[in-house]
């Protein structure tokens, strides 16, 4: 390997480092040194979050195997950046004495997974996906059983770990049965070769329902709420933020590029399954009291959303999706890291009875709270309301009335349940609210960022312009 | 090796499939219809091994030995994911004291 | 590969002389301690332990939990060398770039095992 192909995969490489740099700091230090490897992991977190964003050079390595394009240059730096908020945020939540001695190990796994992700999106053959995904996926597991002493942190990570085998079973018969039929686990070997005979629609079938497993696409939803719900609450936010934006990055790449052949049958698909998995996600949205819950459903019908600019299919659509992700990180990661603070100060308090009259004593966080809700819902002044918009334009600029009228009334619905905290905090009375308290400088820090991010994303239509002149070339 | 794989092309490639599905039906119907948490992890490997089984008999068929590379890596994976899965499944095993997935529904809509 | 690589049946021979040698020892060693050896039934006899306290409870019951850390760890590293043995079969081939990839490739697992013995998951006794 030259010294430029070294560049070229220059994420992978620098997450790799600082992940044994981690290792090395938990081995070699004593206890009382160990308190730095929370601020020297979230400092290293931030410089590769910000290296990841100078030029560099694109190509391929590997015979194809591995594939950097501008596109997925910035796919990555988008995850590097929600990864960098999760991070932050829960710097506090590791200071408590349950999590004094696995501190390292929360940001190990983590970056396990980001290095993961980054392999998927950079994949350019089946081995390569498949390899990142597991990597994405199993230290996850790990994760939202983190909790040891918790019944619900093991219950959702023995769900999580048998759902996430369970997919990737049926994922790898399809990606087998595309191997037999083709010949070749290459992409581009493969978008050529594919054609719509029986074999080859049924290895497509078996594809997008593992994929489905991934980002939680209705008929294959039912592990999330519990999985979200059980799992700490940071470990959630990154579950339901970063992990899902690189399933919805790959699969989006993969549908546009190696399936391109069979593109009538997979739109045909994706427009029913993106139809339900808004209206279910919302339903059930609706009845739910405990906050991750909630927005453990609110996620689903967020994919669904997300599956607009993929059916969109156009350049207009991939720049809309990947937008949205980045508009969804920061206004999901906003709502999150409020939960999270609010768990962490009074005790576990996540059910929406709580938030009673939070305006009174904590006025900044039901702020924060608000702004990220009105932008997952998609009001006016911030983010949401452009990324939704984009996705909606990328739908009907292809001509999808139908879908596009279904979308719009749940986003009609979503404003009713996006508002029902809102109305806690804001009108509703109660005797015993959550008392004031000081959040420290970590979660300040994350918040404003997510809070920035949310604002500054809306208003500079340079970003959005700018992902859409990378999008031409996948 | 060339006569080894002309011996496994001696029977026909459907063979292979049909197996394929079969082992990877009763992997599946395991998961769905089991209640045991080690079970359900072994019906797992059943349908790991059968796509392991199919790749094989693609890559012979193919004389292409991308599919039996493929085979190490998920092996390998699968070796991790039954690593971690045991041990969430020791740590469930020690808060609720059963293995029974049954007894897993205290997150519940 | 090559004509000359062509195995004939016969050329399993070898094989098959080693497998009915390895059989045949198990089955004679078996039967023959079963004929020769004295038999001696009796109540102490047949107890699991002789160690002079009497035997109680199940067999089946929980066991240290430290046999499974051991016992996953054992998987996991032995999972690991399935990736040795096509680099051992082309050992020539690869060559010295082959070498410092599988150098890599155990330098980041012997970091693992590192971090394992730091943790102390080999430890028998938590003193």
């Amino acid at each position: 390997m030259r010294l430029e192909d070294f560049l070229l995969m220059r994420h992978e490489l620098l997450l790799t480092l600082i992940a044994i740099i981690i290792l090395i700091a938990e081995i070699f230090t004593d206890d009382f040194k160990k308190q730095g490897i929370r601020p020297l992991s979230i400092i290293l977190m931030a410089i590769v979050t910000i290296v990841g964003f100078l030029p560099a050079p694109t190509g391929t390595l590997f015979g194809g195997m591995y594939q950097a394009t501008d596109m997925r240059l910035m796919m990555k730096n988008i995850l590097n950046i929600g990864a960098l908020i999760v991070f932050i945020q829960s710097a506090s939540w590791l200071k408590s004495d349950d999590n004094q001695n696995k501190v390292s190990e929360f940001f190990l796994l983590l970056i396990s997974t980001l290095i993961g992700m980054n392999f998927m999106i950079s994949s350019g053959d089946f081995l390569m996906f498949y390899l990142g995904l597991e990597l994405a996926t199993i230290p996850i597991a790990a994760l939202a059983a983190y909790d040891r002493y918790s019944n619900k942190s093991s219950e959702a990570g023995i769900k999580l770990i048998l759902i996430s085998a369970l997919s990737s079973g049926i994922l790898l018969y399809g990606i087998s049965m595309i191997y037999g039929t083709v010949g070749s686990v290459y992409f581009d070997k493969v978008s050529v070769a594919y054609g719509a005979t029986p074999l080859q629609i049924m290895s497509f079938i078996f594809f997008f329902t593992g994929m489905a497993f991934k980002i939680s696409i209705v008929p294959f939803h039912l592990w999330t709420a519990d999985v979200y719900e059980g799992a700490p609450v940071n470990v959630t936010s990154y579950l339901s933020v970063v992990s899902k934006g690189a399933a919805v990055f790959i699969f989006s790449i993969m549908l546009v590029t190696v399936f391109q052949n069979i593109a009538a049958m997979w739109k045909d698909v994706m427009w029913i399954t993106a139809a339900i998995t808004m209206t279910l996600g919302n339903l059930f949205a609706m009845r739910q009291n405990n906050l991750k819950r909630f927005l453990a459903f609110s996620s689903i019908s967020q994919a669904g959303f997300i599956m607009l600019g993929i059916i969109g299919g156009s350049e207009l659509g991939m720049a809309a999706v990947v937008y949205y992700i980045l508009v969804y990180i920061f206004s999901n990661l906003g709502a999150f890291g409020v939960i999270a603070a609010i768990s962490n100060a009074s005790g576990g308090k996540e059910n929406m009875s709580d938030y009673d009259g939070l305006y009174k004593t904590n006025p900044a966080l039901s702020l924060t709270l608000t702004l990220a809700l009105f932008s997952l819902a998609g009001i006016p002044p911030v983010a949401g309301f452009f990324g939704k918009f984009f996705l909606f334009t990328a739908v009907a600029e292809k001509g999808y009335w139908w879908l596009l009228t279904i979308a719009v009334l749940n986003t009609i619905i979503s404003l009713y349940y996006y508002l029902l905290p809102v109305k806690a905090m804001f009108i509703n009375k109660a005797e015993t609210s959550i008392a004031y308290f000081k959040s420290d400088g970590w979660t300040k820090v994350g918040l404003i960022i997510c809070v920035a991010g949310m604002v500054i994303v809306g208003f500079a239509s340079v970003i959005f312009e700018y992902i859409r002149t990378l999008s031409f070339g996948l | 090796m060339k006569d080894m794989s002309v011996a496994l092309k001696f029977i026909p490639l459907d063979h292979y499939v049909l197996l394929c599905i079969i082992l990877f039906s009763i992997g599946v119907l395991g998961v769905l219809y089991r209640r045991n948490t080690i079970i359900i992890i072994m019906c797992i490997e059943l349908m790991l091994n059968s796509v392991n089984l199919l790749l094989t008999a693609f890559s012979v068929y193919h004389s292409d030995p991308t599919g039996q590379i493929f085979v190490f890596f998920i092996m390998v994976v699968a070796a991790a994911e039954v690593a971690v899965g045991l041990a969430i499944l020791v740590m469930m095993k020690r808060n609720i004291d059963s293995v029974d997935i049954n007894l897993l529904s205290r997150l519940k809509w | 590969m090559d004509s000359q690589n062509k195995f004939m049946p016969q050329d399993y021979i070898p094989i098959m002389i080693q497998s009915f040698i390895v059989l045949g020892f198990v089955l004679t060693t078996m039967i023959m301690t079963h004929l020769l050896g004295p038999l001696r039934k009796s109540k102490a006899k047949l107890e699991n332990f002789e160690c002079g306290i009497e035997g109680m409870g199940n067999a089946r019951s929980p066991f240290s939990v430290k046999y499974f850390l051991i016992a996953i760890l054992f998987v996991l590293f032995d999972v690991e060398v399935i990736f040795m043995y096509p680099w051992a079969v082309n050992f020539r081939d690869l060559g010295a770039n082959g070498f410092l990839d599988m150098l890599l490739f155990l330098g980041l697992l012997l970091l693992g095992f590192i971090y394992i013995v730091f943790k102390g998951a080999l430890k028998w006794d938590n003193s």
